[in-house]
């Protein structure tokens, strides 16, 4: 337990000195300002449109429809969080995953961490915790830019039931980003260089997010970034058809499906809806589980005495 | 402060005992039954050409390997059954230690120590520090440091614990000759006044001349000879240097 609090440590420190890491961070950060800043600046521009359509009918003695925003459910301003959850932050978590296992490969020190009293599945959880934390504490600081746009719009502070939806968002999110940390640390451990590392957990990001998305939605074209639930196929072709089959368990889909359900009030997250939401959370979990499980084999069995400083 | 394994033989008792240890990558058996033994407070030199086997020897007494047969034990723990004790009882430096450059000796040092389940660290740091005589190293970050300023503070993590025996891979490997000197002063330092048992990998010669108490030469994972560096002198006392009793031993 202590070994693996010191491992853990370990990792934060490093990551908190990467200036790759700093760099996304600060990138992710000001994504998610800049969301808060573009559902104010449609927020604005609609009811702006609206109050000039309400006089244009009202001078025209025609009936006024009702505002949008009367139906729109206050969180939903964040919904562009839904879009760079996977695509900026599951980079910073690939970035965090490959570092842990890299950081003490360019060092040249992991052959001195294996000549000391260090299990190898301390040496694991060491680093998954470390992982685990800073995508915390980065979720944690979205959350906080996200109330405090939030505020800002709509003039005043979420409500409790808000923040709790807000919350389970980034819950969400941090356990979906866990699941790139953790592809991070497997191509790491497969690959002898941290640069292929990279690439290679990169190329399967990318089949995560753009194109298991188009196959498991019948090539629908904006299914792999929107979170648009139940649309119509546009392909009814029979090997799209067999593809869509995997749609249960796409964990890009089932995260944009989830994380729009929290973000939209109207919606049962659980009572009603929890049966849902189960099946929506299962895939990510079972996939975090996976790679976990495959990432303490590698690190339980690999031979550390090859593990010469590098890149 | 000391974190150092009691071992079960006493301090008279070998340091080190490999009896027919036997290692293979794959099919290819790089290490043939070797039998060799280091007494406590000894400064051994493991003499041979590169790829003869010694860093696998190392790997196997350090815990990093096990052996495909045969036994090995240091301070009398084994190194596959007791791997904890036997990790506890050593420090290890291997060839081309970067340590992490983004921190400084000092952290670098606290992660170490942490590791090894040292008590006091900070104390732990500063002695060590002073031992090696680096204590303005501490707060400058390693990726500041020339070869030989890395060099010691290898060797201070590997020393932190205090352990019983210490190896080190080709630890003049890359130096300067002000390096060398350095580290052949520390080298023979850390046993006379810390009695740490030397385990050294090492192609130069001239080192092991001047600091060995005992040396080993591998060729091709055999150990083709085994005895002290007086009684070896004494051996061949046709040969001008220790480089011409080797080049000998290598050719018989």
């Amino acid at each position: 337990m202590i070994t693996t609090a010191v491992i853990a440590r370990q990792h934060l420190r490093l990551l908190s000195r990467s200036q790759t890491f700093l760099l996304m961070l600060v990138v992710l950060l000001g994504m998610t300002a800049l969301s808060g800043f573009i559902g104010w600046s449609s927020h604005a521009t609609i009811l702006r449109v609206y109050d000039e359509t309400v006089k244009t009918l009202t001078a025209a003695g025609k009936p006024v429809p009702p505002n949008p925003f009367a139906y729109k459910p206050r969180l939903s301003l964040l919904n562009n969080m839904i879009i760079y959850v996977p695509l900026i932050g599951a980079l910073l978590a690939i970035v965090i995953g490959n570092m842990s296992i890299t950081g003490d490969r360019q060092a040249g020190v992991t052959r001195v961490i294996f000549s000391r009293p260090v299990l190898r599945s301390s040496y694991f959880w060491g680093k998954v915790a470390g992982s685990a934390v800073a995508g915390a504490v980065i979720m944690a600081a979205c959350l906080l830019l996200s109330v405090i746009g939030l505020t800002l719009i709509n003039h005043g502070p979420p409500t409790a039931s808000e923040l709790v939806r807000l919350t389970a968002f980034y819950a969400l999110s941090g356990l979906y980003l866990l699941l790139f940390t953790l592809i991070g640390i497997v191509a790491a451990l497969l690959t002898s260089s941290q640069s292929l590392g990279l690439f290679a957990a990169v190329a399967v990001w990318a089949l995560i997010t753009f194109a298991t998305p188009q196959f498991t939605s019948g090539l629908r074209p904006v299914a792999s970034l929107n979170p648009i639930t139940d649309p119509v196929s546009v392909s009814h072709s029979r090997f799209f058809r067999a593809t869509s089959k995997a749609k249960p368990i796409a964990v890009n889909e089932q995260y944009k499906a989830l994380s729009s359900r929290l973000l939209s009030q109207g919606n049962d997250v659980l009572g009603a809806g929890a049966g849902k939401t189960a099946t929506q959370l299962a895939p990510i979990l079972f996939f975090v589980l996976l790679l976990g499980g495959w990432a303490h084999r590698l690190i339980a069995r690999r031979d550390f005495s090859e593990e010469t400083a590098r890149d | 402060m000391n974190a150092t394994a009691e071992g079960p033989t006493s301090a008279a008792g070998p340091a080190i005992e490999l009896v027919s240890l036997v290692h293979r990558y794959g099919d290819v058996e790089v290490l043939h039954r070797i039998d060799l033994t280091v007494a406590t407070g000894e400064i051994f030199g493991f003499l041979g050409h590169n790829g003869a086997g010694k860093t696998t020897t190392i790997h196997v007494l350090t815990t990093l390997l096990k052996p495909a047969s045969g036994s090995a034990r240091v301070c009398g723990f084994d190194v596959v059954e007791q791997r904890l004790e036997v990790q506890r009882a050593i420090g290890y430096l291997p060839e081309n230690v970067r340590l992490y450059d983004s921190l400084t000796a000092a952290e670098n040092l606290r992660f170490f120590a942490q590791l090894s389940g040292v008590d006091d660290v900070p104390h732990a740091i500063d002695e060590t520090l002073g031992i090696l005589d680096c204590r303005e190293l501490a707060d400058r970050r390693v990726g500041t440091f020339s070869k030989g300023m890395r060099q010691r503070i290898g060797v201070a993590q590997a020393i932190l614990h205090r352990p019983r025996v210490l190896f080190l891979d080709e630890p003049t490997s890359g130096l300067d000759p002000m390096g060398v000197r350095q580290l052949r002063d520390t080298i023979v330092h850390l046993n006379a006044e810390l009695g740490i048992t030397i385990f050294m990998n090492t192609h130069l010669l001239s080192e092991v001349a001047r600091v060995c108490t005992t040396i080993g030469v591998l060729s091709e994972g055999e150990l083709i000879y085994n005895d002290t560096l007086e009684n070896t002198l004494r051996r061949f006392p046709d040969e001008a240097s220790l480089e011409d009793i080797y080049v000998r031993l290598d050719d018989q």
